[in-house]
This record gives structure tokens, sequence and C-alpha cells, in this order.
């Protein structure tokens, strides 16, 4: 039985890839519902995997011969919530596509590349063999690639597809090498094995396997210093950003660190540089989303930022809290970048300035995006906020108090960024008014001190982002995903303690620390480290309200969020690597003679040095 | 026997690498490279005789034979097509994917 969901579960957006693909762009209305049904299908067979689940091999393929080994897939809870993730997920964004791509051209291309991605996720999740687990993983960058440049006639969609891809393919080759590492010392590309025989490994190559799993885990994941590439890849459709850019490929950074958790805490220095990389991103990410004007980019800082906290709840160990965190940032994000697909196809603009009052014309996207926004902020009794307090006890109790210091103080700034937000799209009015209106925004009173202090002129003119496309229909019925994933975002952590139940199951390798939900919830509420984290949470957000009262406080911070708003010079430093690798190849373009007979000449010689070398050893 | 079909076979390939190496005009390359392959060929025959395995060597050399022949026939219709195209076979002159 498992045998059969799980071939199903790859294999049905599979073939529904090349069947909405040849079914054609003339016929769109079919490319929409066959879309939506394999989707749905690959979501339904994912959800049946769940009572299923064993740590053995379901699936045992020989594809890779002897070199390779057999493709397996074992169905393991860690798996089974990924899949789950992507193809429930999945399929609510092609719902949400069906509205959203209305009008667009090249359906069918859309739709292929979602479905290749959903199935090669679920493949990624799933892979028991860690050689076709590199190659879901490129399969997935892939996707991810093809579809930030959907848009293939705007260049800055282009541009962030080729950073996107060229940072995943470095990690990707770290990937590659560190397999290739265990392959030669183990003999065997089984992941079982590898998590079980894994401390014979020799100290150094183990140290190596696992800094470059970290460096394939961090570019796949945005953390720093990789993660200039997420903004970028705020180009793609909505529903795209929604999907693989929130909720599912970029967690797969996460899932490789937690995967090979066992095998790897023991590096020395692993655990702290994977605590450290968190911790910067989180922070990081958390001053990006503030500083921001783009409604998607501060989701997408945002993004980094959760991420970099789940990579720290790895680092200190919170197995539980980190899939926990997973599941339902995975959830709320969703369902901000859905709302914000929205309001985006609503206004026709990405600049939040442009936006405002929109509460009134559309409130069942604005509450819905509430609720996230409040999940993402750790507002109590939402998902976020039991996961994220979860995680905060987690490192508490594991002995890292700075670790605990440094996330309350990334909580206080996303709530901070979150009220921003929400206020900038929903609440507040355009910003032109908003100036002249807002009794908490006295900019003339401090005219007098010298410099003009206002937090908002200070950046460039508000310039008109567009969204890849016009969308020509006002309304589409985006309702059905967006309420379903508030509902999750709602009452997902009434099952916490079941899922780790769960989870803790069928991960004999990982040591994971579960309770039920009702002493979870015990546990999390009478912590002194929760009130601390509440109170910092309340302030990030009374702060943001009451900005115009503590002017001077984004006076001190300014060359702060100057920096902060060039991406902390990240994207200069990706620009002039590009620039210097451009530079270095036109000086070997002389070796290009065009002569026949001269690269004839380079063949033999090369030939003659390989001969020599071949007879000489 | 085999010694002189191994020397045969050197021959033949240094022929051919040297073609490559010094012959300007592309139908006599194309002929070159023929001597070459069949050197490859005369190889792949002496190595299944001398492992014992001669079907197999020979089943390869008649593969080779078939593609080398498709080959040659687009090459050579690729050539016609230049010289009518560009007016010249020189391949010293042939340079547009110069660096």
């Amino acid at each position: 039985m498992p045998f059969w969901l799980i071939i199903l579960t790859i294999v049905l957006p599979w073939s529904g890839a090349i069947i909405v693909w040849s079914v054609g762009d003339h016929r769109p209305q079919i490319q929409h519902r066959l879309a939506l049904l394999f989707s749905g299908l690959a979501g339904l067979c994912a959800l049946l995997l769940i009572p299923l689940t064993s740590d053995a091999a379901a699936i045992r393929l020989p594809f890779g011969a002897a070199a390779f080994g057999d493709l397996t897939f074992i169905p393991d809870s860690l798996g089974v919530l990924l899949a789950v993730i992507a193809t429930v997920i999945g399929s609510l964004t092609v719902l949400f596509s069906n509205g959203y791509m209305q009008g667009e051209k090249s359906l069918g291309r859309y739709y292929a590349l979602v479905l290749l991605f959903i199935g090669s996720m679920v493949g990624l999740v799933l892979s028991g063999s860690l050689f076709f687990l590199f190659l879901f993983w490129e399969m997935t960058a892939l996707c991810s690639y093809a579809l930030i440049a959907f848009h293939s006639d705007n260049p800055q969609a282009v541009r962030g597809g080729m950073t996107a891809l060229l940072i995943t393919q470095l990690g990707g080759v770290g990937l590659l090498a560190g397999v290739l590492a265990i392959y030669a010392w183990l003999g065997s590309f089984d992941i079982p094995t590898f998590l079980a025989e894994g401390g014979s490994l020799p100290g150094p190559v183990l140290a190596a396997v696992g800094f470059t799993f970290l460096l394939a885990a961090a570019t796949k994941s945005a953390q720093f210093p990789f993660h200039t590439w997420l903004p970028g890849a705020m180009e793609a459709p909505t529903p795209v950003s929604a999907l693989i850019h929130a909720a599912t490929m970029v967690n797969a950074g996460v899932y490789l660190l937690v995967r090979f958790y066992p095998a790897l805490a023991g590096i020395p220095g692993w655990t702290t540089a994977v605590i450290l990389i968190g911790l910067i991103t989180a922070l990081m990410g958390s001053l990006m989303a503030l500083t921001t004007y783009d409604l998607k980019r501060t989701l997408a800082y945002s993004t980094i930022s959760q991420l970099g906290v789940m990579v720290v709840a790895v680092g200190v160990g919170g197995i539980f809290a980190s899939q926990f965190h997973l599941a339902s940032h995975a959830l709320f994000k969703a369902l901000l970048f859905l709302g914000a697909g929205a309001v985006i196809h609503q206004v026709g603009t990405r600049d939040m300035r442009q936006m405002g009052g929109l509460w009134r014309t559309m409130p069942l996207v604005a509450n819905c995006f509430v609720i996230g926004a409040a999940a993402l902020a750790g507002v109590p009794l939402l998902n976020g906020f039991w996961s994220k307090e979860l995680i905060l006890e987690t490192a508490l109790h594991n002995g890292y108090p700075w670790v605990y210091l440094t996330l309350v103080l990334t909580a206080g700034l996303t709530a901070a960024y979150a009220v921003r937000m929400v206020w900038w799209v929903f609440v507040g009015w355009r910003t032109e008014q908003f100036q002249l209106l807002d009794p908490g925004f006295q900019v003339a009173q401090f005219k007098g001190i010298g410099e003009a202090l206002d937090p908002v002129t200070d950046s460039p003119a508000p310039a008109t982002v567009h969204s890849g496309s016009p969308h020509p229909s006002p309304q589409f019925p985006f309702h059905a995903p967006l309420v379903i994933l508030a509902l999750g975002t709602l009452l997902s952590w009434l099952i916490a303690g079941e899922m780790g139940h769960w989870l803790a199951q069928t991960l004999p390798f990982h040591n994971l620390h579960v309770l039920p939900t009702l002493e979870l919830v015990a546990e999390i509420t009478l912590n002194e480290a929760t009130l601390l984290a509440l109170m910092v949470t309340a302030a990030g957000m009374v702060i943001w309200w009451w900005r115009g009262r503590i002017l001077w406080v984004w006076y001190w911070f300014r060359p702060l969020r100057q920096a902060a708003r060039h991406d902390f010079g990240f994207t200069w430093l990706n620009d002039r690597i590009v620039t210097d690798v451009k530079g270095f190849a036109a000086a070997w373009q002389l070796t290009q003679t065009g002569q026949l007979n001269w690269n004839m000449a380079g063949i033999v010689m090369a030939l003659l040095v390989i001969l020599l070398i071949i007879f000489n050893w | 026997m085999i010694l002189t079909l191994s020397l045969t076979v050197v021959g033949l390939i240094l022929i051919g690498l040297y073609g490559l190496l010094a012959v300007r005009n592309l139908f006599k390359l194309i002929i070159t490279l023929q001597i070459l392959v069949k050197g490859a060929v005369l190889a792949l025959v002496i190595a299944g005789e001398t492992s014992g395995r001669l079907q197999l060597g020979q089943s390869l050399a008649v593969t080779v034979i078939v593609a080398d022949t498709v080959v040659a026939v687009i090459a050579l219709a690729l050539a016609v097509q230049l010289k009518q195209q560009s007016g010249t076979v020189d391949v010293g002159r042939l340079d547009t994917l110069k660096g």
C-alpha cells in the first residue's frame, strides 16, 4: 500500500505536468482544471501516507544499477510531513493560481513546472538514497529557476532566476561533494546506513561532509551569507512565491540539516556554526523586513528570518521544535503570500506605500492576512506562537541563553514588521495622505533638531513596482485557499502533541523531545521564557504603533536602517563576484582562436598528456 | 599477424591525427577523419581477437562503421552548404567562432 501511494504522490504530479503541457495553451480552462486535479490527487495520496509511516524502505527500484545503488523511498514521518506540506499547500496554490493566472500566456509551462516541482519535492524528502536525494534537490532548483524567470520578457525576473540558480547550484555542488565523500568511505548511498555508521568515518571526512551539507542547506534555505537570492526570487508569480519560496523548497535546507543531524551533530563546531548562521540570518532578515517597502520583499525577508529561526532550532537540538515551526511557518507564510497575491492582483503594485485602507474593499483577505501576520508575530493561541515559543524554550533549556536572547530580540522585530505590514496595506492611508493625517506621526515637531528625521521619507521616492504583468480581472475566487490556510494557522497547534509522537515513532536515529499537546501547552505557558518573549513581542508591536513618539530611536538607528535597506552590502558583493568571474572568463577568451587545426592540436596534446599519465602509472 | 595489424592501426591513427592538425581543406579533413576512424575500427577487431571475444569486437566495429558513415554523410552535406554560403572550404578562414 505505501508502495503505490509513494509512487502516485510523485508520478501523479509529473504525469500531470506532461498532460497539462500537451493540452496546449489554447485551452486554458482545461489546463486549470487538470492541474488542480493532479495536484489535488497527489495531496490526497500524501495525506493517506500519514498513518502508514515506517522507517524501512517501502520501495526499492534498481534504477541506479551497480554504480549508484538502488533508488529507495523511505516513508518515515519526517519525509511524509514535508511531502504533505508540499502537496497540500501545492494544491492550494494551484487552486489559487486558477484565478490568479487567469488570462496569462504560457499557462502550460507554468503548471507543468509547478507540478514538476511538487513531484520533485516529494521525491526529495522521501528518497532514501543520497544520490537520488541530490538528483531531486537539483530538480527543485531547476523548477525554482524556471518559475522565477517565468515572465521571461522582464529582465529583472530573468536576473532573479539566474541569481537563484547560481547560488543554489553552489550549494548543490557542496551537497554532491558531501554525498560523494560519504560514498567513497562507506561504499553506499543509503541514508540509514550513513546515519547508523556515520560515526565510523574519519573525523576530517565527517567534518567535510557536515560543512558541505551546511553549505547546501544555507544556500537552499537562503541563510546568511547566501540569502540574497530569495528577495530577487519575488519576481516569480505570487502563487509560486507562496509555494516554492515560502512553504516548501526553502525548507529543503532545514530538512537536510534535520535529516542528517544524528550523524553530524558530533562534529566539533558544527552545531555552533549552525546556530550562528541561523541567528545572524534571523536577525538580519527581520531588520531588512523592517526597512523595505515592497510587500513581497517584506515577506521574503521574513521568510529568510523565520528559516534562520528553524536553523537555530536544529542547532540547539530542538528537532521537533524546528519541524513544528516549519509546519506552522509553511501554513502562515503561504497564507500571507496568497493574501499578498490577492492584494497585488487588486492594486496592481507591490509598493506598500501605495496601498492602505484595503480593509474596507477586501475584508476577507484582510482578515486572513491579519491571522497570518499575527501568527508570524507570535500572538498567543496561533500556531506560530506555540512553535516559536517552543524553540525559545528549547534554546534556554539546552543551555544557550545568548541564543534565547537574540531570538527574543528577533521576535520583537518580527512583531514590529508584521504590524507595519498590516498597517500599511490594510489599515493606514496611502503614505502621502498618511503623513498629513496620522496624529502619531509628528514630523514637524522634530524639524528643529537638524536633519530630516522622517523614517518614511528618507527613502527614494515611491517608485511603482509592477507585479509581472497587469491582471485584467479585478476579482477572482481566491477565498477557498485563504480560508483553509487561515483555519490551519488557527488550529494546527492543537495536534502538535500527536504530531510529535508521530514524528518520534519512525525516526530511530533522532532523539525527539515530545509531549502531549496539553503538557506542551502547560510547559510553554508556565515558562518565564515565554513571558519575556511575549513582552518583547508586545513591545515590538507598540514600537511600530508609537513610532511617531519615539522618533529619536529611529534617528539613533539610522545607519543600521540604511545598511538594512541596502541588504547589508551582500547584493553588492554578489554583483562584484559575478563581474570578476566575467572578467576572468574574458581574459581566457584569447584561447578561442576559431582555428580548427589549433583546436585539434589542443585535443591531441591533451590526449598525449593523458596517455603519459596512464602509462607512467 | 596481430603485430602487423597493430602497426597498421597506429599508422592509420597517426595519419589521421596529422591530417587533422595540418589539412586545411574541409573535404580533405573529412576524409582524414575517415582514415582515423578506420584505424579505430581495426583496433576494435584486434581487441576482440586478443581478448577472446571476437564477436563483441566485430559487432562494435560494424556499429562504428554505421555511425561513422552517418557522420561522414552529414559532414559532407554541411561542407557543401558551407561552400555555397561562404565560398570557401579553407578551415583557416572559417574562424567565426573566434572568441
